[in-house]
């Protein structure tokens, strides 16, 4: 349970990456069909960031272009970056479920995107992790290794 | 056009309803966890509950925490002291207990609490206890 140095500003791109991403193919989708495959190349991309870090494409973003160029201050915090990593994982298995839903049943696919969305705007702007609430709830239970 | 309008009525519906859930579970734990006894003190004192994964805990939590200056603070590891985050029902992270001098859980917040808010259930707490010993 070793505490390192976790750079928020990472996070916060990812989050802003997600609810964009998701906006974009909801409203965008309205107007042209294809802009759905925005919601699972989301979760494509949310699931190999989780797995493979230096895939994140969001974080990957930000420590390439705009923590370099000073667009984005970094903002390391004392912090483990296992809950962080369980949130986006998590994320991304709903997107991978919404995406399944899209054709057959686009409201549940849609309304499942639109919450992943939520709960990432929740995270960005209160700082409520819901998926670090849920890591938490799971190693209290002994169900992780948390 | 319609399914996108029916998406909407169901992520807000979702969201709406746990939202509610959320207010419900919080009064009911705090309901519970008043009344709880803990260690004795001479004067009012935070629980403080957290652990590794919580990121709240450290950027807003700790330093509201340090701005109250000598109250005494017990942190808790919210894992690995299992069953004393159980008996304060503490769900979320942070959690932070106001306790009297007794070992009486007088307030819990479930969640980020602001150092004015901490500041206001202490000031409560010597009052009732001044109060009691005029009495």
């Amino acid at each position: 349970m070793s505490t390192q140095v976790v750079d928020h500003s990472a996070l916060k791109v990812n989050q802003t990456g997600i609810v964009t991403t998701v906006l974009v193919a909801f409203i965008g989708s309205a107007f042209y069909r294809p802009m759905l495959v925005l919601i699972p190349l989301l979760a494509v991309v949310l699931l190999l960031g989780t797995f493979v870090p230096r895939l994140a494409l969001f974080k990957q973003f930000y420590f390439k272009v705009l923590k370099p160029r000073g667009i984005v201050r970094p903002r390391p915090v004392p912090d483990r970056p296992e809950p962080h990593n369980f949130a986006q994982g998590l994320g991304g298995v709903f997107l991978v479920v919404a995406s399944a839903f899209l054709l057959p049943v686009p409201v549940i696919g849609l309304a499942l995107a639109l919450l992943v969305a939520v709960l990432a705007f929740v995270n960005l702007a209160f700082g409520y992790c819901l998926g670090c609430q849920i890591y938490f709830q799971l190693g209290k239970r002994g169900l992780i290794r948390a | 056009m319609s399914s996108y309008l029916w998406a909407l009525a169901v992520a807000g519906a979702v969201v709406v309803a746990a939202a509610c859930l959320e207010v419900l579970r919080s009064r009911r734990a705090r309901l519970q966890a008043v009344g709880t006894t803990a260690e004795p003190a001479s004067e009012p004192y935070i629980l403080y509950f957290t652990g590794d994964g919580c990121t709240v805990c450290r950027t807003h939590q700790e330093p509201a925490l340090a701005r109250l200056g000598t109250v005494r603070i017990d942190k808790v590891d919210a894992i690995a002291e299992r069953t004393l985050a159980d008996r304060f029902h503490v769900y979320t992270l942070p959690t932070t207990v106001v306790m009297s001098p007794e070992g009486r859980a007088l307030n819990v917040n479930y969640g980020y609490a602001t150092a004015p808010k901490l500041e206001r259930q202490l000031a409560e707490a010597r009052g009732a206890r001044i109060q009691a010993a005029t009495a």
